[in-house]
């Protein structure tokens, strides 16, 4: 008699019922929530764009509005790592906003070649400005001869640095890789993080590889991705396994804030903004963040990271900056269209690139630069420059694949022949 | 008079009867619930899992049809395996541990103690709050810095030499993953068994007493067997949210360092968003789907039987 009054399954159930619609609800909620995505039909022009490009993008669009009284916009931004994901599923399920952020060549599944491959974006090649693309940018813009995205110019990647920090320790800025090495060791001894490094942040992990390949790979080959896509070289086999030998010697000596594995990007961007930490290497389009992060802003500046002993060698990366396109499947392409064509004039590149400190597009006359980009300028006048690495890989698994390779490194799980390894399988995949 | 009204009555709505006894349930009212669960579950389901069979992106119409290719490699995708190990190591800890920890709270707050229901609440209490939030919060706390989060609170009662790079260092991530996860549905393992302890009758208790039972002997012999039903429940629940766990995983590690949080939820969510490899993805989501299915199987047939034998 007793033994009928335990709880049955069916009972316990009613009694979890509850929680478990509530807990299920919550999460339906959540996933389904900001379905608002299909926006082509009416209202105003729907535009999702990069974190790193919004101080420019908002200032183009704000300027446009002023000067068209019947255009209205509905602007939003996603960091680098939520680009590929929900941008891409708002792709998949023919939702994506009119206007929206693309990546410069090949290398991503959010790339201008991956997504112009499945007829997903609009072809601009009839706008003016396209004929104004530099030969060696093209195939950061153009696909089988058209252009699919407008870019408001190339991103440095280099050595952003705390110029009171390198005072403090009576250092200079470094041109060859032991100097490097002699200011991280100067900068450790006084107390300050030489190189702040936030590689729980995925893409930060590839930064002070592409900072050194330049230099070690490039500089020697300059057709080295034209030999990759034809098989004849490796990763394996070439300066990229010297220049993450440097990576980890940077880690080895200690030059890096500890553990660099579990510190994200705005931790790092913090420590040199305050001081604590002397240097970070970043693209010039996130100047603007470690700007903010930093009590005195003029006290930060930008320097080529030498990758070698040979000051001649010492290039440098510098690829187009996160681009904007029109989605296919747009019911306000024309209007997407002519807004475009009003950011490829050399008025609106020039406020665009400086907005965001990156070199512009094209100049009519005098272009109006970051003065912290200046020491990169004649590299780029001399062709030292190399688009970042990724937009000749010819899939979307490579550089994910690098991200994980570094922190396994970073972590001690893995060795440069093994990393390599991975990205050469990676590499050898089908696009 | 009455008696007979109430036959003819009875007779006149006769029920179907069961082959064993008793009113067979009316089917028919299942069916608006039954189409609804076809039309937003099954069709995506069955539409969706023929393009683990093609080569398709994720974007635009071009797809061809591969066969099983997409099976074969994932059976010798090292980073998919690696990705079953942790899943499994993630299940295993999550189920053995949230279990007993809710287990022990439930004991706890079941007996007389004044404040119960207040203890109730403080232990519920994550569970309603979103795991993205959880996440986040749990990665302020896993700060590698000495002077933040936990590592500060180590240091700070002289436990510093067991300050750690939580999420950072391959060898402890996935557990301080797995750990958060149980902080946050300890509380929810706690009401089931409580639901549970609420229904073994104290009768029981009070005559093993009286024969001479001490604590121990009584949850052995009396609250353990007549607590199937609810370990049934959460050891379900708990095996099939381990094998699934996504969104802690992506809030606070995205798999990483390298691949050492990657589980099966993960490595489908990245082969289709972030290489481009829908048709791969699908196929890890059936593989996956399949082997959830089967372990809840076997598992809710082994627990019923012991229900029984209870």
């Amino acid at each position: 008699m007793a033994l009928e009054r335990s709880v049955s399954r069916r009972r316990l159930l009613q009694l979890v019922g509850g929680a478990t619609v509530t807990a299920g609800l919550a999460g339906a909620l959540s996933a389904c929530g900001g379905g608002n995505g299909s926006s082509s039909s009416g209202g105003p022009l729907k535009v999702i764009g990069a974190g790193s490009q919004e101080a420019g993008l908002r200032k183009a669009l704000d300027d446009y509005k002023k000067a068209h009284s019947d255009f209205d916009f509905n602007l939003s931004f996603s960091p680098a790592d939520q680009l590929q994901t929900a941008l891409r599923a708002q792709l998949a399920a023919g939702n994506a906003p009119d206007l929206h952020a693309v990546y410069p060549g090949n290398g991503s599944a959010m790339s201008m070649v991956q997504l112009s491959k499945a007829n997903l974006l609009t072809d601009l090649s009839s706008q003016s400005w396209t004929q104004k693309i530099p030969t060696g940018f093209k195939g950061a813009f153009q696909n089988d001869g058209k252009t699919f995205i407008f870019s408001p110019g190339t991103s440095v990647l280099g050595a952003i640095y705390n110029k009171k920090a390198f005072a403090t320790a009576g250092v200079d800025v470094p041109t060859t890789w032991s100097e490097l090495l002699s200011v991280c060791d100067k900068l450790k001894k006084k107390g300050i993080v030489p190189i702040a490094l936030g590689a729980q942040t995925p893409w930060v992990t590839q930064l002070i590889d592409y900072a050194l390949v330049p230099g070690t790979v490039y500089a020697k080959t300059p057709d080295f991705d034209d030999k990759m896509t034809a098989g004849s070289a490796s990763f394996a086999d070439s300066g990229w396994a010297d220049a993450m030998n440097k990576y980890l010697e940077l880690q080895k000596k200690g030059f890096f804030n500890d553990n660099p594995n579990g510190t994200t990007y705005e931790q790092a961007t913090s420590m040199v903004g305050t001081g604590k930490a002397a240097m970070a290497v970043q693209v010039s389009a996130v100047l603007q963040a470690f700007r903010q992060a930093s009590p005195t802003p003029d006290d930060l500046g930008m320097f080529p990271f030498p990758a070698t002993d040979v000051a001649a060698d010492n290039w440098i990366p510098g690829g187009v900056v996160v681009g904007i396109a029109v989605s296919a499947k747009s019911k306000k392409a024309e209007q997407a269209k002519k807004f475009i064509e009003y950011c490829g004039q050399p008025e609106v590149v020039n406020a665009w690139a400086e907005a965001v400190a990156c070199v512009p597009l094209y100049s009519e006359g005098d272009a109006k630069v970051d003065p912290v980009l200046k020491p990169f300028l004649p590299y780029l006048k001399d062709n030292k420059a190399v688009p970042f690495m990724d937009q000749r890989w010819p899939n979307a698994e490579v550089q994910p694949t690098h991200f994980a390779v570094v922190q396994e490194l970073l972590g001690g799980k893995s060795t440069v022949p093994a990393a390599l390894k991975k990205m050469d399988e990676a590499y050898r995949k089908t696009a | 008079m009455t008696v007979t009204a109430q036959a003819v009555r009875r007779d006149a709505v006769k029920a179907p009867r069961r082959r064993g006894g008793g009113i067979a349930p009316p089917w028919l009212f299942a069916v608006p619930a039954l189409l609804i669960y076809a039309l937003v579950v099954l069709y995506p389901a069955f539409s969706g899992a023929g393009s683990a069979f093609t080569d398709w992106s994720g974007v635009g119409a071009q797809r061809s049809f591969v066969g099983l290719d997409n099976f074969q490699q994932l059976f010798h995708d090292d980073q998919a395996l690696g990705a079953l190990r942790n899943t499994l190591l993630l299940t295993v800890a999550i189920v053995v541990v949230q279990n007993g920890i809710g287990l022990l709270l439930a004991l706890g707050v079941h007996t007389g103690i004044k404040s119960r229901m207040v203890l109730r609440v403080v232990f519920f209490a994550p569970v309603v709050v979103s795991p993205v939030m959880v996440s986040f919060l749990w990665k302020y706390v896993y700060n590698p810095a000495p002077d933040a989060g936990l590592n500060a609170a180590l240091g700070a009662i002289g436990l510093g030499g067991l300050r750690q790079d939580w999420l950072g260092n391959p060898s402890i991530a996935l557990w301080s993953v797995a750990f958060t996860v149980i902080w946050q549905c300890a509380g929810y393992s706690m009401v089931i068994f409580l639901a549970g302890l609420e229904g073994v009758p104290q009768e029981l208790h009070e005559s093993a007493m009286v024969d001479g039972a001490g604590t121990v002997a009584r949850f052995r012999h009396i609250t353990w067997p007549l607590l199937a039903p609810a370990v049934t429940i959460n050891l379900m629940l708990s095996t099939v949210g381990g094998l699934t766990l996504f969104t802690q995983i992506i809030a606070m590690t995205n798999g990483g360092p390298g691949y050492a949080t990657d589980t099966l939820s993960t490595v489908l969510y990245k082969q289709a968003f972030v290489f481009g490899k829908f048709g791969y993805s699908t196929a890890v989501a059936l593989v996956l789907a399949i082997f959830v299915a089967a372990v809840s199987f076997i598992q809710i047939g082994y627990l019923r039987s012991r229900e029984t034998a209870a």
